[in-house]
């Protein structure tokens, strides 16, 4: 089986967003629960300062405290899905321990206040168990892997569009957005990047293009002192992330 | 022995109806509002997943430890001049427990489910898991013991087996509470490996608080109320022992804010000084709620004092709540991850609905009490030590 990597060139990426709303469109997420995202830093003063952004989906980490803390498995690691880490909303308690221990911040409650008024819960209100029911849905749904729309108190993630990449041939190394054989399995954030600056295949494949990006150009995981171990890399200058600093007091 | 228990009269009565009514109060907004708009109507949110319920059941959960632990002092240990507080002490950690866990209930996604997906999962690997089951066997045993004492077995053997295995269960269930956050190195203000420690000392603190409440509740205020051996025992070792607790939360609260203080890593040190002490609350109840209770129980002719030691007593629980409260929120407020879309320490207060499961919780504890204090002989001891 692959283990799917995705790598993220920060020198190509302009920061549009477009991969957001590829992912909210076909994830059907609520607003602010951004599976995916692209996170804006400034670093620095004047003369030097700097403005960053980066890409941030869930990092399917190889390591993930998320799993380590589930206490039902809710959270798991499927190492025959290329390592995708999942959440099986049939089994999720809501305990909310998984949002604690995910040093990414990539885990969405959505049971929450909403984001943006008006509610869309209350435009669209939930049916057979979803949170809400927008009228165009992806039909791809399978609770055991938090694919769908998600239902009330449980906790949802990227889930590296499983739906779509578990189609792809048997042995696939890349899954690249201009091979027309390919296309419908590549990631949704992937496919929609108009620079190219994100790439997706197989870390355990020697020959793909992802692990020669990631050798050739020095590909780096986030926050790597967290031992998480990302299969998300990083290529070009600005992936690091910031130490937290407070808005300056007047 | 004058067993003037005020609680079995009127008195105890009226108090148990107040305490129903707000319970069914409390209980009835929470529910329609979680009903209505599920967790939306509580101010936590993703970035701040753990509010002021899950404080408030940490606070009721260590409280109830701090009991257990007590408990230990005469019936595992043999401090025999606290076994007229045993029986109260050990009702009052089941019932503290259990008030704590309807807290907890009332604040998950699915708490039915987790009845069935965590025995049939057994991810050991959780301390979530083992918060679990230690939580369930210190029920257990507290419950056992209960009926052993209420049965007047204070001596048998399975008795004191029964005593030494709550007694585990309370350490390992408070510990493990602990690592729960102490092991979370992506949340650096709780990363700690000394954490049991703090929650045990606090835990026995709050404990203590709780047992002079509900002593001296029980006694009409009275001292005079109380049997001799009780009165020797609120004259001697329990207010020295209190003096002792606070004075080791202090410690650890000034090691912690000193380390947190000192080092360079912005998401401790911001916590301390932005979150923590930066907040009037945080300050009042760290120096009226701990501190000052200290230094009253320090003073030999003040501590044995019944006014003293009620007002410690109420001083302590505020200030031991905040604790807990600023505990749980400070490991969240410096947001993991958000670039400038958070670009500042998270705000959090607590919803209306929030507050109505800690009120939930307290009418609840209250309700059991008085009930527990009309059915049970809970001033009970071994005939010897009368
Ligand atoms: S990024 Fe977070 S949610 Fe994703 S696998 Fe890692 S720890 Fe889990
Ligand atoms: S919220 Fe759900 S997925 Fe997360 S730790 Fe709890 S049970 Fe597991």
């Amino acid at each position: 089986m692959a283990k799917w990597g995705m790598v993220i060139d920060l020198d190509k990426c302009t920061g549009c967003q477009a991969c957001t709303t590829a992912c909210a469109m076909e994830n059907n997420t609520l607003p602010g629960e951004s599976w995916q995202d692209v996170l804006y830093y400034h670093e620095g003063s004047y003369p030097s300062a700097q403005m960053k952004w980066l890409p941030r989906p869930c990092m399917q980490c190889e390591n993930p405290s998320c799993v380590h803390v589930c206490p039902t498995r809710a959270t798991y690691k499927d190492m025959d899905a290329g390592g995708i880490v999942f959440v099986d909303w049939n089994k999720c308690i809501g305990c909310k321990y998984c949002m604690i221990a995910c040093p990414y911040g990539v885990r969405f409650y959505a049971d929450e206040k909403p984001l943006l008024e008006p509610d869309l819960r209350d435009i669209f209100p939930g049916q057979k168990g979803q949170l809400w029911s927008p009228p165009y849905q992806n039909p791809e749904e399978d609770w055991t892997r938090g694919i769908g729309v998600q239902p009330k108190g449980v906790v949802s993630k990227c889930t590296f569009c499983h739906h779509k990449v578990s189609k792809a041939p048997p042995g696939t190394p890349d899954l690249d957005e201009d091979n027309p054989a390919l296309k419908e399995y590549v990631p949704a954030c992937v496919r929609t990047c108009a620079p190219k600056a994100r790439y997706f295949g197989d870390l355990d494949n020697p020959d793909s293009n992802v692990n020669r990006l990631i050798g050739d150009k020095h590909g780096v995981r986030l926050k790597d002192s967290s031992g998480n171990k990302p299969q998300v890399y990083y290529l070009g200058a600005g992936a690091g992330v910031p130490a937290f600093q407070p808005k300056p007091r007047s | 022995m004058s067993n003037e228990n005020v609680m079995k009269g009127a008195m105890g009565t009226q108090l148990l109806l107040l305490s129903v009514v707000v319970l069914v109060i409390s209980f009835g907004f929470a529910m329609m509002s979680i009903m209505s708009q599920g967790h939306a109507s509580f101010n936590t949110n993703s970035n701040i997943p753990w509010g002021q319920p899950i404080a408030t059941y940490l606070y009721f959960a260590l409280a109830s430890s701090g009991l257990g632990m007590i408990a230990a002092l005469p019936l595992v240990f043999g401090f025999k001049q606290f076994y007229p507080i045993v029986k109260r002490a050990i009702f009052l950690a089941f019932i503290i427990l259990i008030s704590g866990m309807a807290v907890l209930a009332m604040e998950l996604g699915h708490v039915f489910r987790m009845l069935w997906v965590i025995p049939f999962n057994m991810q050991i690997q959780s301390a979530m898991f083992w918060m679990g089951v230690f939580y369930v066997a210190d029920l257990l045993f507290l419950l056992w013991k209960m009926q052993k004492m209420d049965a007047g077995d204070w001596d048998s053997k399975t008795s004191k087996q029964i005593a030494i295995g709550s007694f585990l269960a309370v350490l390992l269930a408070s510990g493990n509470l602990a690592l729960i956050f102490g092991m979370m190195s992506m949340r650096p203000f709780w990363f700690d490996g000394l954490l049991p420690i703090y929650f045990y000392l606090t835990a026995v603190a709050s404990g203590l608080a709780a047992l002079v409440f509900f002593t001296y509740l029980s006694h009409g205020f009275s001292r005079n109320k109380m049997s001799q051996p009780l009165q020797d025992l609120m004259n001697g070792a329990l207010p020295k022992l209190f003096a002792a607790v606070l004075g080791g939360t202090l410690l650890f609260i000034a090691v912690r804010a000193i380390t947190g203080v000192y080092t360079n890593n912005p998401e401790i040190y911001l916590v301390w000084r932005d979150y923590l002490f930066a907040s009037p609350v945080y300050q009042a109840s760290l120096w009226l709620g701990i501190l000052l209770p200290f230094v009253l129980m320090l003073s030999k002719s003040l501590r044995n004092q019944p006014g003293t030691q009620m007002l410690v007593a109420v001083l302590v629980f505020g200030g031991l709540f905040a604790e807990r409260f600023y505990f749980v929120v400070g490991g969240q407020v410096v947001p993991l991850f958000k670039g400038t879309w958070e670009w500042d320490l998270i705000q959090y207060s607590p919803s209306a609905t929030e507050w109505a499961l800690t009120f939930m919780g307290s009418a609840l504890l209250f309700t059991l009490y008085l009930l527990g204090e009309k059915v049970l002989n809970l001033s009970a001891m071994p005939p010897a030590q009368k």
